[in-house]
């Protein structure tokens, strides 16, 4: 009940007029990286953590999730308009929204995208919501060994999900976990790995990670990729003509899809979110094949079927809620937005875990109503406010954009602590994302490591420090054993049987 | 067949380089001197079983780049290597030259380099002094963050 009346509280701290402001904004932002191709709701957000210094944690943590909520969402539009998913998680609303659009039926399609991620987005949050104290009690109940065999199987799952490169999402995974190892050590008070210089006994911090994973090495691959004016050309924007009235799905459409392929699409993006490190991409992916597999019309896909966006859409807005899950009781992200949110959840003192919800509900409710929100109220407004000029907005120049991202990229991690180090350690990730981001290495994978390392470490010498050193703790803890037979589980279905269908997550994997 | 070879030169460099990079790691684990034992499983134990697994995992990559015909990777090679030197250049500046002027000059090579505005230099400088104060008004007016001035002026 306590829980109940703080999220209701967190609806009217949203209402307060700066608050919302920082929503709207957050919206659009995240509207904006979602849709222009290359850009992510992830680098937006990556961009907004050294800010966040600046901000309280509220609107910081609201604006979080609209542009985890939007960028989401809008990566269906170009994906639609111009056949280039914006995110990786529009893949399969790329395949059928660009036949409709080039049935003259593009419009159409958008309102199926915004419909299927309103429905996906608002149930995830509404999950979110109502399974968060549920979750929070069963987190209770996980002791240290049950941690260590909880984050072991987190980090096993980051490696396996990238099913044809699992050797290179394990050494991304590795790097990592060896870069978290720079520092302090876990248990004992030495340094470790600072090769001399007193700059790394302290630790590397997450910020140049993310801005350098995210941003720098972005700038790097757009670089890499230019040929040339890299402006999506006009003709293109021209021919992407939409009018408003277009956009509203009819009731008939609505009706074919059925209300069963929205709930099951969204259980299966929530599912997957929880899930760290598969992401937005895998739950598009998983809700599209099996609505396609129990569709009355299979023949349809591939050449613009209504049903498919509408799976996709759904599961990817949903996996939103999900991944919360995972980041807010354990630490443990659920996908990257969520990696980079715990560094603006950590920046601010804030600690996952269940006392964040008994303690602070206060502060993380807000940002639960803004994901409710985003989905509900600001996803079909943009739409129909933003939707005729959706591909004009996206063909902003490159040139200006990307210099743009790489200021706010440098600046943004001097500001957070005035250091150059910081600056430089920076770019020096950029550089080594951008290398393993061009042969296909998942860097996403590397970011998670590095949270997860220390954690693991922790736990697993916790573990063996408190039962004299004997191993045998992992297996006779009834919740170790239980993750542990869940990694075996994983393990079987996703690495050794290997699903027909692999190949396709891993070449969306950014 | 030579431009086969160099190709696959090429995508074992990363390879390599992460091999002698861990392997830096592995010499500084054993430098480590823990203050109390704990046993197998101490400050050193999942350094080293890190490396080791990157290790394995770089062996089978590095097989598996000898056997491919991969010709993934293509794309401008001076335009990142530029990209990195103006960063570079920018971060060494940032404080001697102050905020203002040393993005004006970053923004200015990225909009050289990303072919922004080509052929309209005057253009190309005037976008460039809105892109600085743009940044310059949201870093320092929104959110109040001293920036590093040149001479206490700009």
């Amino acid at each position: 009940m306590d829980f109940l009346l703080e999220l209701l509280q967190g609806f009217a701290t949203l209402a307060r007029p700066d608050v919302l402001a920082y929503m709207v904004l957050g919206f659009i932002i995240g509207t904006f990286f979602g849709a222009v191709p290359g850009l992510t709701s992830v680098l937006a957000i990556a961009l907004l953590l050294p800010i966040t210094y600046s901000m309280d944690v509220v609107p910081a943590l609201v604006m979080c999730a609209a542009i985890f909520m939007s960028g989401m969402y809008a990566g269906s539009i170009t994906a639609t308009t111009i056949n280039i998913p914006g995110a990786p998680s529009s893949m399969m609303t790329a395949i059928e929204g660009y036949a409709l659009m080039k049935k003259g039926e593009g419009a159409n399609a958008l309102g199926h995208a915004a419909l299927g991620s309103m429905i996906g987005g608002s149930l995830g949050a509404l999950l979110l919501m109502v399974l968060m104290p549920l979750a929070a009690k069963a987190s209770l109940l996980i002791q240290t060994p049950g941690k260590f065999s909880l984050v072991l199987f987190a980090l096993v799952v980051i490696v396996i999900v990238q099913r044809d490169a699992i050797a290179k999402g394990l050494i991304a995974t590795m790097l990592g976990v060896m870069i978290a190892t720079i520092g302090i050590d876990v248990m004992q008070p030495i340094p470790r790995f600072n090769f001399g210089t007193e700059m790394l006994v302290e630790g590397i911090d997450m910020m140049p990670i993310i801005i350098g994973t995210f941003a720098i090495s972005e700038v790097l691959y757009q670089a890499h990729q230019n040929h040339g004016d890299l402006r999506i050309s006009l003709s293109q924007a021209a021919s992407a003509t939409i009018r408003r009235r277009d956009f509203l799905p009819s009731f008939a459409q609505i009706r074919e899809i059925g209300i069963i392929t929205y709930l099951k699409s969204t259980l299966l993006g929530y599912g997957i979110g929880i899930l760290p490190g598969v992401g937005g991409s895998m739950a598009a992916f998983v809700a599209y094949a099996d609505a396609k597999r129990r569709s009355r019309r299979p023949d349809v896909y591939g050449n613009g079927s209504r049903e498919g966006i509408a799976a996709a859409e759904t599961a990817n807005n949903s996996m939103c809620g999900g991944a919360f899950v995972p980041m807010l009781m354990f630490g443990i992200p659920g996908d990257p937005t969520t990696a980079i949110v715990l560094g603006v959840l950590v920046i601010n003192g804030l600690q996952p875990g269940p006392r964040l919800l008994e303690t602070q509900t206060d502060l993380i409710a807000p940002m639960f109503a803004s994901l409710f929100v985003s989905a509900l109220v600001l996803i079909p407004l943009t739409l129909f406010l933003l939707g005729p000029w959706f591909v004009r907005i996206v063909s902003i120049p490159k040139g200006l954009l990307y210099a743009c991202i790489a200021v706010v990229a440098l600046v943004g991690s001097y500001v957070a602590t005035f250091s150059i180090f910081q600056m430089a350690l920076a770019l020096l990730f950029g550089i080594l994302a951008f290398f393993l981001r061009q042969q296909n290495y998942p860097t996403v994978s590397l970011l998670l490591g590095f949270i997860l390392g220390p954690d693991l470490e922790q736990y697993l010498r916790r573990s063996l420090s408190l039962s004299d050193g004997n191993p045998m703790v992992f297996l006779t803890s009834p919740d170790s054993l239980f993750f542990l037979a869940l990694l075996a589980v994983f393990v079987y279905f996703m690495a050794i049987r290997r699903p027909k269908q692999a190949g396709i997550e891993g070449k969306t994997t950014v | 067949m030579v431009m086969r070879e160099m190709r696959w030169r090429k995508r074992l460099l990363l390879p390599l380089f992460l091999l002698v990079l861990t392997t830096i790691y592995v010499v500084a684990t054993f430098r480590i001197t823990p203050q109390f034992s704990e046993g197998l499983v101490g400050p050193r134990f999942l350094p080293l079983l890190a490396a080791l697994l990157t290790y394995a995992a770089l062996v089978h990559v590095i097989r598996r780049e000898l056997a491919s015909d991969d010709e993934s990777g293509k794309g401008a090679f001076w335009q990142p290597v530029a990209v990195v030197l103006a960063t570079a250049a920018y971060i060494a500046l940032f404080k001697p030259f102050g905020y203002s002027l040393a993005t004006l000059l970053y923004v200015y090579a990225l909009f050289h380099i990303f072919h922004y505005q080509q052929g309209r230099p005057l253009r190309r400088l005037l976008y460039a002094i809105a892109v600085t104060a743009v940044f310059y008004g949201l870093f320092a007016l929104v959110f109040g963050i001293r920036l590093p001035t040149l001479l206490d002026i700009i």
